[in-house]
């Protein structure tokens, strides 16, 4: 299976209305520093887990900080 | 048909702000507003216990319908924070309000859910048994488990008692129910001393067991979703309403929600909302409740008036 883009990713967090203007955030700089709450992350997170059949257990959530934490995180899942 | 004839409510009067404790937990009062919806979590007294809420809420009811104790014919409680392990709260509501002996009296140990599911084992209950009168209340009052420290439960729970009387004389009666369970998934929400929730968890399973829940119970009984008047979620936060309310696509303006001055009341939340509501229905009307949370659990059901 051929890498899920970052453009992807943001896609679906975009379809699952979890968090406004997704396609703007800086996919390096954490979340809590662009307003994305802890509420934010867990919505992202269940979008993801059910368009990419992963699932993220609670005890790699702590690595997950930015948009670049979760692509490499579900492209190392998925391969 | 038994249905829902009236609600009394008790929201005690001491409110604690979520606004005084931004710094302490890190949070905006976006946050507070927009996510949690909840700016004041109701206290009891620390002396009061469930049966307490339960009884101020029946003072409530009795203000607003003619009660003959001599007709109530099932007394039970919702609750699991009871007074005492042994007896049951409803025998301790029972002897306070000097309920006739004919009367039976149990509990039910469910939480978020605990509503719903009351609902449907008192109305069976009484159909059963030949019954007309019961009074169904509703008293969790999770300030005594509380850890204050706690980021992911401090902000969100309030205490609250509520009755429903259920009667053969009815305003709401139900059309149908959905239940269900994922014991595989208890410890996110459990008391160990004190309540723990994996907050995550919890939204995960809200997110996705409760829309399908709804879908289903629509289905069965082939009720349109635009059919219905009104949507009454469990107040667990603003966030999973909302998260329900757009995963089901509704029309938001039906989605009630108004926990802001009182918090999360767990079994109470439903309640709380239908009691503001109860005496403006019209005939014909079709309303949804969805209680789910403790267990996991969850439990829905479509009623009309």
């Amino acid at each position: 299976m051929s890498d899920i883009s970052k453009e992807q990713i943001l896609d679906v967090i975009e379809k699952a209305k979890v968090v406004n203007n997704i396609h703007e955030l800086d996919a390096s700089v954490l979340f809590s520093e662009q307003d994305i709450d802890s509420l934010d992350v867990s919505g992202m997170l269940l979008s993801i887990e059910e368009a990419f059949g992963v699932e993220i257990p609670d005890e790699d959530i702590d690595g997950l900080l930015t948009i670049n934490d979760i692509l490499g995180y579900v492209n190392n899942k998925i391969k | 048909m038994i249905g829902i004839a009236n609600i009394g409510i008790y929201i005690p009067e001491e409110k604690i702000s979520n606004l005084d404790l931004l710094e302490k937990f890190d949070v905006s009062v976006e946050f507070i507003t927009e996510k949690i919806g909840v700016l004041h979590r109701a206290r009891k007294q620390p002396e009061q216990k469930a049966s307490d809420l339960c009884i101020k809420a029946f003072e409530d009811l009795k203000s607003k319908e003619s009660i003959n104790l001599e007709d109530i014919e099932c007394c039970v409680v919702v609750t699991q924070n009871p007074n005492f392990n042994i007896p049951h709260v409803s025998a301790i509501v029972h002897g306070e309000l000097g309920l006739s002996e004919e009367c039976a009296s149990f509990d039910i140990s469910l939480g978020c859910s605990g509503y719903v599911y009351a609902l449907s084992i008192v109305m069976a209950f009484m159909q059963a048994n030949g019954m007309t009168k019961g009074l169904l209340f509703t008293a969790d009052p999770y300030s005594d488990i509380i850890d204050e420290d706690d980021k992911n439960t401090a902000l969100i729970f309030g205490d609250a008692g509520t009755v429903s009387l259920l009667d053969t004389e009815a305003t709401l009666v139900p059309l149908g129910f959905d239940f269900g369970s994922r014991g595989s998934g208890y410890k996110g929400l459990m008391n160990k001393d004190k309540l723990y929730m994996n907050g995550r968890a919890v939204f995960s399973f809200t997110a996705t067991v409760v829309p399908p829940s709804i879908r289903k119970l629509l289905d069965k009984y082939g009720i349109s979703k635009e059919s219905i008047d009104c949507w009454y979620f469990h107040q667990g936060s603003k966030y999973i309403v909302d998260t329900i309310t757009q995963r089901l696509e509704l029309d938001e303006n039906k989605v009630v929600f108004d926990m802001y001055e009182y918090g999360n009341t767990v079994s109470s939340s439903i309640p709380l909302l239908l009691s503001n509501d109860i005496e403006s229905f019209q005939t014909g009307q079709k309303i949804v409740l969805s209680g789910f949370g403790v267990g996991l659990s969850w439990a829905s059901a479509v009623f009309q008036k």
